[in-house]
């Protein structure tokens, strides 16, 4: 009884393609049915299986053979055990998967079979482990927000001008955004990524473009440009900003807002950030260019609150 | 050893056995040679007509290879007539025409052995809700033929003595000779079921001196859907209809019909040209191979199975110990383990086509509280290397 249990649903499954599997699916559910009624299963389906088994294990080893039919209800149970542990796994997985984009939750980076390739989940690394102390990231008044100051949520957002993941969530937090106007804002922290060239000083020049008031233009324009951000172009989106130039350079060449900058990846580092984008929703953490309803689902959860 | 007859001469006729596996299913299916495959081709390919009907060439060929056929098997059993040859579906139509047209009344008795197949236990035990009285003949303890214990159930109500001639269970032949002796004696007529005999042993039905006896083509050789019932004339003729309809009549009113002469009256609606056609081309086969060679080699590889297992003490055959005495069978339990099972491992392991499970002589196995047996059944064309693969594979899988 125990493999008709495991039999009916694969069998179902390979029915949709053969006839040969709709005669077994039947025999399943028959053995099923009237096990559940506390009848003798009259297909020998299980038989049918015990013995193609152990036929299968005589090519190898009579031992082996001996073992499968001897221990048949033993191996069926665990069969059984694990079939429903790994049915449970993949319930979880698919509803991860579709509330957060990700088989394994919405902080987690790891392979999700759903997601082969990775690309709701992939982040810039800066090779970091998870602080064992989490210090959630909190508003602050000072720093520049864009949407509604006054919102009930911000979003605090640990990004990088130069990574292309941050670059790829950045549609998702504009529709976020609009879809929440007025209820949600974002606040956007520079976490500085080594390996990215101009990471660091994009960083430091959007300090510098808040400092001329130029700032959510700025976030807008970094962005598009990402390709061809480097020093030296810092020089061209002044001017594309109509921001004054020489003061913008030298703000930025002389790394007056560094500590800022600096601080800012500290306090990512310290909320257990390890690559970006990461988002914080309360202490509701999003790792990677999750989908929409990722955002939605943890939003409204936190606007429920 | 030294073999009488060499299988690898036959194997090239069959196109199946080009397939990995080793097929001791023959007592339920015999496989095909290319000559039977390619005369019914033949027969849709150059001439499909209706024989006994239309007059013209193709209809003429039908009837032409249709007598031949019925010539053939009339030789292959050494008929009388060719007229005494009735063909039919398989075996279980054969007897239950018998069944049906002797003419047995409420009261008469009918006796048959203990290990008969479904087919000729079912019909009579039909039967006997009108009436009519069944014996049984209680086998010896190594499953033969008990005719004394067949001596005291003939009584002067006896009409008519039905037994199965080799046992599909063990391959035991009966005593058909005495029996039919003994029966005629005392007034019974005799129906054999020559299913597994006739493929196997030399049958000759003249010798025997047997009133009936049905078998099929499909465990000879032949296509399926296939069967021979052969009667004495005298006692076809005196028969009644069994089914009625096209080409069992020579005229009919509203109100009457005149019946058919032999064998028409016995073979109703359109036949089974090509099958017909192509057992014919089976018994030609079986002719030229000889059955007496086919016999032999049966039991020659039966010793080397029997030989190789009958020391292993988890291996109980069913039937006598010498191979012998079962010509081409060889039926066996492994102690704690489900003859469906061993069955099911031996094709999925080696490839081994054997037959698991009571093969429809359910009373038999539910007289002796058996499950049933795995029955490996021998034909021409298996080799002595395909019997000792099938004995060592059977050995292993006793160890499990």
């Amino acid at each position: 009884m125990v493999l008709c249990i495991i039999a009916l649903p694969i069998f179902a499954i390979l029915g949709i393609f053969s006839l040969k599997y709709r005669k077994l699916t039947a025999e399943a559910l028959d053995c099923l049915f009237r096990t559940a009624t506390l009848r003798k299963c009259r297909s020998g389906l299980d038989d049918k299986i015990k013995s193609a088994m152990t036929g299968k294990a005589m090519k190898f080893s009579p031992k082996l053979a001996r073992l499968i039919y001897r221990n048949y209800k033993l191996i069926s149970w665990i069969i059984l055990i694990i079939l429903m542990w790994s049915l449970y796994g993949t319930s979880v997985g698919i509803y991860n998967y579709y509330l957060y984009g990700n088989c394994n939750g919405p902080d987690k980076t790891g392979f999700c079979a759903l997601d082969p390739t990775g690309k709701n989940s992939k982040i810039s690394e800066i090779g970091v482990d998870v602080q064992s102390e989490i210090l959630y990231p909190v508003f602050e008044l000072n720093d520049p927000v864009i949407g509604n100051k006054s919102a009930v949520l911000t979003i605090i957002e640990f990004g990088c001008y130069a990574c292309p993941y941050t670059k790829k969530a950045e549609p998702v937090v504009k529709e976020v955004l609009d879809y929440y106007k007025g209820k949600v804002s974002l606040q956007f922290k520079t976490f500085s990524i080594p390996h990215h060239n101009a990471s660091h000083i994009s960083a430091l020049a959007s300090d510098c473009a808040l400092e001329q008031n130029a700032y959510p233009q700025f976030h807008k324009l970094a962005f598009e440009q990402q390709d061809t951000l480097t020093k030296s172009n810092f020089t061209s989106i002044a001017k594309q900003l109509n921001l004054n130039a020489s003061k913008f350079a030298e703000c930025v060449l002389s790394e007056k807002y560094k500590p800022d900058v600096d601080a800012d990846t500290l306090m990512g580092v310290n909320a257990g950030v390890t690559g970006t984008p990461t988002f914080f929703v309360n202490r509701q953490k999003i790792v990677g260019p999750k989908p929409f309803r990722t955002f939605k689902t943890v939003i409204d959860e936190e606007l429920g609150k | 050893m030294i073999f009488k007859f060499n299988p690898e001469s036959c194997r090239k006729d069959f196109a199946i056995l080009s397939k990995p596996i080793i097929y001791f299913d023959n007592a339920c299916m015999s496989l095909k040679p290319k000559q039977v495959v390619e005369k019914m081709l033949e027969y849709y390919n150059e001439y499909t007509a209706c024989g006994g009907r239309s007059a013209h060439r193709f209809a003429a060929r039908v009837e032409d290879e249709v007598l031949n056929a019925r010539n053939e098997v009339r030789g292959f059993i050494n008929a009388k007539d060719a007229l005494e040859i009735i063909f039919t579906k398989n075996t279980t139509e054969g007897i239950n025409l018998v069944a049906n047209s002797f003419g047995l009344k409420e009261g008469d008795e009918v006796i048959l052995s203990d290990k008969e197949h479904n087919s000729n236990l079912l019909p009579f035990l039909k039967l006997s809700k009108k009436g009519i009285k069944l014996k049984f003949v209680d086998s010896n303890r190594d499953n033969s033929f008990n005719l004394e214990k067949f001596e005291d159930c003939l009584s002067e109500k006896t009409k008519l003595v039905s037994v199965v001639y080799a046992s599909n269970i063990d391959g035991v032949a009966n005593p058909i000779p005495e029996i039919v002796k003994l029966a005629h004696k005392n007034g019974a007529k005799v129906l054999a079921d020559g299913a597994q005999a006739v493929p196997s042993i030399p049958v000759d039905v003249r010798t025997l001196d047997v009133d009936f006896l049905a078998f099929s083509g499909h465990k000879m050789l032949g296509p399926t859907g296939t069967g021979i019932l052969y009667g004495k004339m005298p006692l076809l003729e005196q028969m009644d209809q069994f089914i009625i309809g096209g080409e069992t009549v020579v005229d009919s009113s509203y109100d009457r019909y005149t019946m058919e002469g032999l064998p028409m009256k016995f073979e109703a609606g359109l036949q089974n040209y090509a099958g017909i056609i192509g057992l014919g081309e089976a018994v030609r086969y079986l002719k030229k191979v000889g059955i007496k060679r086919i016999h032999e080699h049966e039991i020659d590889l039966n010793k080397i199975i029997t030989d190789s297992l009958s020391p292993n003490a988890k291996i109980s055959i069913i039937g006598p110990t010498e191979a012998e005495r079962r010509s081409g069978i060889f039926s066996f339990n492994i102690m704690g383990l489900d003859p469906l099972d061993v069955s099911k491992i031996l094709d999925v392991s080696r490839g081994i086509l054997t037959r698991g499970g009571t093969h429809c002589v359910h009373s038999w196995f539910n007289k002796h509280n058996l499950k049933g047996s795995v029955r490996a059944s021998l034909y021409l064309y298996n080799t002595e290397e395909e019997a000792k693969i099938f004995a060592e594979e059977v050995k292993k899988i006793a160890k499990i």
